[in-house]
């Protein structure tokens, strides 16, 4: 390595812009250290999001899909996804996956930080709802939330903005709900539905899904990043981290990364902070080897890349006489029910799941994903098939509590690299029997609220194979060193300097989306640094 | 397609041309009240020159694999062959149907016709019914609250 690329030393370097990599940069700037935070994509500009163009909906297919080995920008890094059911799927670039994401945002519940004490399965979380409340209303301050107060399924909160239109979809499902006597709410959505902090207003453009050129979504690049730059803190693109070095004394001592150029260089750091997601966390550091750490940095628990949670996904479609606009609004976002989140040991399952409606798709998507299903043949009935379903369709998406085993790993791929020559992760998951039971009932009720809605005809799919969003527990927090990755509060066990702040240190899943819950753990685990900083590495 | 934009650097011969504005008829032909044009009246060729020039070539001989007599022989036989066609070559139909619904699907006419805003969805956007908050008062009437866990 030349001397030119080696950097001055920093006191902070987070590897990773996305969601938590966001949050913890913009809480720590206001200690005036040196943070620098490593991105391996690029700034993304609204310009060019898809809603820009006519061919929005092909571009989805494409430089906007969310499955990275399909988009296949050279910012990306390739998943084996062979041994999994469900594909993993992300964004790399400053906002990572909330470039992409649908902007759904509850928080975690009570009861998922405390499985093990009310229902006997996998672990507790050494910290409580309680602790990370603080953490979530700041978070949903920062980043722009809407919703509406007053859901008995959760304590008291408020979010800072009122809640994105439930729409003739939100509302022909909630009477469905109704007659079931079923829990229903607005969903809390990043989405802001009022200008707020020099952003302007949701425009219901869609598909959130592909990047919102309004800037109405809540993603990083828009909201924690602009405040973190001008409290100091750099970000520098298409840096790609290969590995953390260890120093002599154990701790680590920065990192090795290629730059936009191919470059090899090395950037020391007092403190490490990991920021990568479920999958690129471990991935880094299981190719983080030493003498004193064969089996990557921070292993000696052994469970680095284990217990791998995704959220299985079930989906029902039902279609509906009338004409309900589907294709217009947040696509993701609408309401969502708490009915079966809860452990009814009657149900056949442990723990539980949330039905999330979702509005439908373009034309184009409609037509095509019509015709792959054949339910929208082509030929002289293609349009009578098409105009039954375009705009008329209410969906039920079923996203299920994974609960943390052993055997779902992450590991680095023996063959497979990145551009870069980097060992691509290898992802070995099985669906547990928990799960498809509990997938089985989710379908069952999702079709039986759409009936009760009144769809005419209603299809499902029991697991969605391209749904792999939510990337947790790989490098589990916990008190005993021999059973967790990282302490209470995301510091490594074994390297003192070095934390980890992204949904990898989940001890559960709980059974809603996680960008909420890893932000407001981000926030907390770096309020607890700022705290300790006289003997952070005691 | 556009019968009156034949340029030298059409890739199509006139046979080509032809079978391939029959084909794109029975794929999605015209509805029968006039509502919608057919797949043939809007020009494939210009957007795969534009988009996914890659598909010429399997296209090309995919119309040539086509029987001669197709553009003249009715539009059950015509719709029959395309059914063979789907089956025997299953990849390249796919592939076809794809860019066939892409173009179609863009198309200022077909998204008025179905009902929905023509262009780019930015910065033009979608008004959707806020909904009726007061189908809340079903679940606030429910016993039902969020389960208490140790602190």
């Amino acid at each position: 390595m030349s001397e030119a690329n080696l950097n001055e030393p920093v006191d902070v370097l987070i590897i990773g812009a996305g969601a938590s990599g966001a949050a913890v940069a913009w809480s720590l700037a206001d200690t005036r250290m040196r943070i620098v935070c490593l991105e391996q994509g690029d700034w993304m500009k609204p310009s060019e999001y898809p809603t820009n163009g006519t061919d929005w909906e092909i571009q989805q297919h494409g430089p906007f899909n969310i499955d990275p080995n399909i988009r296949q920008r050279d910012t990306d890094y390739p998943i084996n996804n062979d041994e999994s059911p469900i594909n993993v799927v992300n964004f790399n670039g400053v906002g990572g996956g909330t470039v992409l994401y649908a902007a759904h945002f509850p928080r975690l519940h009570p009861s998922d930080f405390k499985v093990k004490s009310l229902d006997g399965v996998a672990d507790d979380w050494p910290i409580s709802y309680d602790t990370l409340d603080p953490y979530f209303n700041q978070n949903d301050r920062m980043m722009g939330v809407s919703g509406l107060a007053g859901d008995p399924m959760y304590p008291p909160k408020q979010p800072p903005l009122p809640p994105i239109p439930m729409g003739l979809v939100g509302e022909k499902l909630a009477s469905g709900y109704n007659k079931l006597g079923w829990h229903w709410w607005p969903s809390d959505s990043a989405i802001i539905t009022r200008p707020y902090e020099g952003r302007d207003k949701c425009l219901n453009l869609g598909p959130c899904t592909s990047g919102c050129s309004q800037g109405a979504k809540s993603s990083t690049d828009i909201t924690y990043w602009p405040q973190a730059i001008r409290a100091g803190v750099e970000l520098r693109t298409r840096c790609r981290v290969r590995e953390i070095t260890l120093a002599e004394n154990g701790m680590a001592e920065g990192v090795i990364y290629y730059d936009e150029h191919g470059n090899e260089c090395h950037q020391k750091a007092e403190v490490v902070v990991m920021a990568c997601n479920g999958v690129g966390t471990p991935r880094i550091l299981l190719n983080s080897k030493s003498s004193k750490f064969p089996d990557g940095l921070a292993n000696s628990s052994g469970l680095l890349g284990k217990n791998l949670m995704f959220h299985p996904v079930a989906f029902s479609q039902g279609v509906f006489e009338e004409r309900l606009d589907s294709h217009k609004g947040p696509q993701g976002c609408c309401i969502l029910s708490k009915e079966f989140y809860e452990t009814d040991l009657s149900r056949g399952f442990v723990r539980g799941y949330n039905m999330q409606i979702t509005r439908g798709t373009g034309p184009f998507n409609t037509a095509i994903q019509g015709y792959a299903s054949g339910q929208i043949p082509w030929g002289p009935d293609h349009h009578k098939a098409f105009q039954r379903r375009f705009d008329h369709v209410a969906s039920v998406a079923v996203l299920c509590e994974d609960l943390p085993e052993l055997h779902n790993t992450v590991t680095l791929d023996p063959e497979l690299v990145d551009s870069d020559g980097i060992p691509a992760a290898k992802i070995n998951y099985t669906l547990s029997e928990n799960s498809k039971k509990m997938l089985k009932h989710g379908v069952d009720r999702a079709e039986q609220v759409l009936a009760a809605a009144g769809a005419v005809e209603i299809s499902s799919a029991e697991l969605v194979q391209s749904a792999g969003w939510h990337l947790l527990g790989t490098a589990r927090m916990g008190a005993d060193p021999n059973t967790s990755v990282v302490n209470s509060w995301g510091r490594s066990h074994d390297v003192k300097n070095l934390f980890i702040v992204d949904g990898s240190i989940f001890v559960t899943a709980g059974g809603l989306n996680p960008t909420s819950t890893i932000q407001a753990l981000a926030l907390y685990i770096a309020d607890t640094m700022k705290k300790n900083l006289a003997n952070l590495f005691d | 397609m556009n019968k009156g934009n034949i340029t030298t650097d059409y890739p199509l011969t006139n046979a080509q041309r032809n079978k391939l504005g029959c084909l794109l008829d029975v794929l999605i032909p015209a509805s029968q009240d006039g509502h919608m044009p057919s797949a043939g009246d809007l020009d494939l060729i210009a957007y795969l020159q534009a988009k996914a020039m890659d598909f010429l070539p399997s296209l090309i001989a995919l119309l040539d694999g086509l029987d001669e007599d197709f553009t003249t022989v009715n539009f059950d036989e015509r719709y029959q062959a395309v059914k063979i066609l789907s089956n025997d070559e299953p990849g390249l139909f796919q592939a076809l149907i794809y860019q066939a619904y892409a173009v179609y699907y863009q198309s200022p006419a077909v998204l008025e016709g179905i009902g929905a805003a023509a262009g780019a969805p930015f910065p033009r956007g979608n008004t959707i019914e806020s909904g009726d908050l007061s189908l809340l008062d079903a679940v606030l009437a429910t016993p039902k609250q969020y389960r208490k866990a140790p602190s």
